[in-house]
């Protein structure tokens, strides 16, 4: 499963240059866009019962990645993309590939489903990998629990 | 502080489930929502892309009304856990849930706290979650700490995801 992350990580290295370009604004449904941010626990992040981002987050955004909570990335504009798909992969619950990487800033190629208040993305090619970024726990501590 | 309200309230509701409605969390912009609804795969009802059994627990699973709303079951009631291993067993089945609707103008998630096929059918407690991790794994406080998987990932790149990061220490 490694693999896929690995294999996209290829394309980043000949695709930085599209990598780099604006994202596609968010539009009617099956929309193809470029997504950039946090893979987020959508459960943690969206309700604020804890703080949930960046390094004092990670260990929980794991913990419900694993319990089948659905991963989502969250862009700097506060936009949720619910991802239910990467490439070939259609597991969208407790993914070996979603939970390796959750709290990474990812770009990411896809197709945009809008429905019901959600944005659903549906993962074509993994861009970039910028591992995890935001430096969150000097703050925050590890949340919950502190542990 | 509000991780150990919401698993009181879950052991709460798990215990009353045949008695009260959903549990409020005091969530921005939620709402208690019952309603009627078939138990679908969310990339199915989207694309039409429907492996059998919507998809044997491997994909997000949502309710489809008939007025032609999805809503995303996003949470169940055990803590750090989905409703999949839940809404499973029902995958085409209309069923009747209680929970929590989450209208947050970013995105909209539903947490399913209790099922029932009928309203002839005692309610039941979406914690099936927990009961499927033990039968697994064996008893636990903390299945999230417990878990195999989640081990390996955090003994891999640490609590804080990047190697060699040590977290600050409790205050």
């Amino acid at each position: 499963m490694a693999g896929k992350w690995k294999m996209a990580m290829l394309v980043a290295a000949f695709g930085a240059a599209l990598a780099q370009a604006p994202a596609q604004a968010a539009g009617d449904a099956g929309a193809r866009v470029q997504v950039k941010g946090e893979l987020v626990d959508t459960w943690c992040s969206v309700t604020g019962i804890m703080f949930a981002a960046g390094t004092a987050h990670h260990q929980c955004a794991v913990w419900c990645a694993v319990g089948g909570i659905p991963v989502s990335i969250k862009d700097k504009d506060g936009n949720y993309y619910m991802v239910l798909r990467v490439a070939n992969d259609d597991a969208s619950v407790a993914d070996k590939p979603f939970v390796r990487i959750q709290t990474h800033e990812v770009t990411v190629d896809g197709e945009l489903i809008q429905r019901d208040g959600v944005k659903y993305l549906f993962v074509n090619t993994v861009l970039d990998d910028a591992g995890v970024v935001d430096l969150t726990h000097e703050e925050y501590g590890v949340a919950p629990f502190g542990e | 502080m509000r991780i150990l309200v919401g698993s009181i309230a879950a052991i709460v509701l798990a215990l009353t489930a045949g008695a009260r409605a959903a549990e409020e969390w005091g969530i921005d912009h939620e709402k208690v929502a019952q309603f009627t609804a078939r138990v679908v795969d969310v990339a199915c009802a989207l694309k039409g892309d429907c492996p059998a059994n919507c998809g044997d627990g491997r994909r997000q699973l949502g309710f489809l009304s008939d007025d032609g709303k999805l809503r995303v079951a996003a949470k169940g009631s055990t803590d750090f856990a989905g409703a999949v291993h839940d809404l499973l067993p029902y995958c085409g089945k209309t069923i009747e849930v209680d929970g929590l609707l989450i209208e947050n103008p970013a995105i909209t998630i539903y947490m399913a706290q209790r099922i029932r096929e009928g309203a002839d059918k005692p309610w039941i407690a979406t914690t099936r979650f927990a009961a499927d991790w033990e039968a697994r794994h064996g008893k636990t406080e903390q299945w999230f700490r417990d878990d195999p998987l989640v081990k390996e990932v955090i003994a891999e790149d640490g609590v804080l995801g990047i190697k060699g990061l040590a977290p600050p220490v409790p205050k």
